[in-house]
């Protein structure tokens, strides 16, 4: 399944996005379906887990996005600007709620749907879950970077023009989450998770 | 080299963000700074932490909403088509549709190959024909996830490592790429003879054979696996561990140490011990008698030389009973355990205390062994191993 997202992926290329410029309803459903879950998981661990908002931002971002894709020019990559637009709007939120939710304080993440449903054994649940609670707490500039990094993939310099940084303020800033996170999360016995 | 640590530049070298000029700077700072590396792994171990975190699934329900809002606009637009209209859009849409498709298939494979690329090792034809995955390099190909690469009696290949160095394989050789990711790049020998140059901080290359893992610790090595699964690491420079479960083997440049299935690692030794030296340890390792008592060790203890306590200080914990207390008092004898470590100490295999020992020893290991590699690159071995102070102390 991640090996056909990927596919997907690589078939948003300049001629879908101007199909969706023109107002192409198909075309606009293709680049859906294809960031969909990126953008969705985006929101959820940068908002503090509570699904509910999540939901509602990322609503909000496609529909800003489908709007204003008529005024992408091309200068940088598609993904590049997809994701400022879904940062600018987490930090929307924020702001709006004048603080981001500590994770887990509304809603147990239990219950969203996880793309690995494979994925069952409880000590690598177990850590998975750990993660996401270390990941809601570290404060939004460390979080955001480790968000674009592994969820979406971004290299250092995607990141700094996403976050509007340098690459080297992106690579402090992921050295001191990865920090935090081992530091936090030292009491996990990982290796046999991590090894299978 | 010690007045700039890079700690600030640990995950841009994980994530393979340096050049390979300052991955390589990089990597030789941290081998030689206890400072670093002890970030490095704090670092690396955060970086595995942050691999688990899942992408989770979009709702159903998100796409209801946004057509919702779209449908509105899309009715203010709608227009009425005439039939001809109809009939000449129709041929724009098949003409487009062509064009779109032969556009969006050569960018998908494009794309295809440098996301391949991110995840495979370039692979260097030497000699003969090697295959990966049945297909035969001509002149170059890339070895993926899970891909074989085989050479067979007339061909040879090298493999580039990522960034972090490279391996060649011999003839009639059989290995697979397991896993290429920043904190681990792991490879499996299945059958024949491979040899690895690894420029990185320790425990990033690793090696499965059927009777242990070798983990790299900064080093170059060969490893040869035979038609059983037993297998044979002869160390060049640097260091190596064996492992299998909870038996380790320390290997340091100049030594070779032997692997059975069903055993793991045996015990380390010089490559210049005696032919008889060498046979007895075989016996201990790898050929218990009914009673289980080891045979071998008188005449191991009568052909050792003081060069030989790594071999004594391994087999510490491998014999039982007076077989261990006669290893201990000529490893002694060699070389006097350090202060804090006691005979009842290490005959009850204190961990701390064998440690400690080991930590004094490592300097006679290294020594003189390692006489092919420049010094420089030696020291900076040295220093991972025994840390920097200690070494400072040592030197006049």
């Amino acid at each position: 399944m991640e090996q056909r997202a990927v596919m997907v992926q690589q078939l948003i290329d300049v001629s879908v996005i101007e199909a969706c410029q023109q107002g192409d309803r198909e075309a606009f459903q293709l680049l859906f379906e294809t960031y969909k879950d990126k953008v969705f998981s985006i929101a959820v661990y940068a908002i503090g887990g509570d699904r509910a908002i999540a939901d509602d931002v990322t609503q909000q971002i496609f529909l800003k996005l489908f709007t204003a894709i008529r005024q992408y020019r091309g200068d940088s990559q598609f993904t590049t600007w997809l994701y400022r637009l879904v940062v600018n709007a987490c930090i929307d939120e924020r702001r709006r709620r004048s603080r981001w939710l500590p994770w887990g304080e509304t809603v147990a993440m239990k219950h969203t749907g996880e793309r690995k449903p494979q994925e069952k054994q409880f000590a690598r649940l177990e850590v998975a879950e750990a993660v996401r609670e270390a990941i809601g707490e570290l404060k939004p500039k460390f979080r955001l970077p480790i968000l674009l990094k592994y969820i979406e993939g971004l290299s250092y310099e995607e990141i700094a023009s996403v976050m509007g940084c340098s690459k080297g303020t992106v690579a402090s800033r992921l050295n001191r989450g990865h920090s935090q996170l081992a530091k936090r999360l030292a009491h996990l016995n990982t290796a046999s998770t991590w090894n299978d | 080299m010690f007045s700039k640590h890079v700690t600030k530049d640990i995950s841009a070298y994980c994530h393979g963000e340096l050049s390979p000029e300052a991955a390589r700077q990089f990597a030789e700072h941290v081998m030689a700074c206890a400072k670093c590396r002890s970030e490095f792994e704090e670092i690396k171990r955060g970086i595995k932490l942050a691999e688990q975190l899942p992408q989770l699934e979009a709702p159903e329900s998100l796409w209801e909403g946004i057509e919702a809002r779209l449908g509105e606009d899309e009715r203010i637009n709608k227009r009425e088509w005439r039939p001809w209209t109809v009939a000449a859009a129709a041929v724009l849409v098949i003409v487009a549709g062509l064009g779109l498709w032969r556009l969006w298939d050569r960018t998908f494979k494009n794309n295809l190959s440098n996301q391949l690329a991110a995840s495979s090792w370039q692979v260097l034809r030497l000699d003969g024909a090697p295959r990966i995955g049945g297909e035969q390099v001509r002149f170059s190909g890339r070895l993926g996830i899970g891909e074989w690469l085989e050479t067979d009696g007339s061909s040879r290949a090298q493999i580039a490592v990522s960034s972090i160095g490279t391996v060649d394989i011999d003839e009639n050789t059989r290995v697979r790429l397991l896993e290429t990711a920043p904190t681990e790049h792991r490879l499996e020998l299945q059958r024949g003879k491979m040899s690895a140059m690894i420029w990185a901080p320790p425990r990033l290359f690793f090696v499965d054979t059927p009777s242990a893992v070798a983990a790299d610790l900064g080093c170059a090595y060969t490893l040869e696996v035979d038609d059983h699964g037993a297998g044979l690491l002869r160390v060049t420079s640097g260091w190596v561990a064996l492992e299998l479960k909870d038996r380790e083997s320390i290997v340091p440049a100049g030594a070779a140490c032997e692997t059975r299935p069903g055993v793991g690692p045996g015990t380390p030794f010089f490559e210049d011990a005696s032919a008889l030296f060498k046979s007895a340890l075989n016996e201990i390792d790898f050929q218990q008698n009914a009673v289980g008592k080891p045979p071998g060790v008188d005449a191991l203890l009568n052909e050792a030389r003081p060069r030989d306590t790594l071999t004594l200080w391994h087999l510490l914990a491998r014999v039982h009973g007076d077989d261990r207390a006669r290893v201990y008092d000529k490893l002694a004898g060699f070389a006097p355990p350090p202060a804090g470590v006691t005979r009842e100490g290490v005959l009850q295999l204190d961990g701390a205390m064998l440690e400690r020992w080991k930590g004094v020893l490592e300097f006679s290991w290294q020594r003189g062994g390692d006489k092919s590699v420049p010094k420089a690159l030696s020291d900076v071995y040295f220093r991972v191993k025994n840390g920097v102070g200690r070494r400072m102390k040592a030197l006049p």
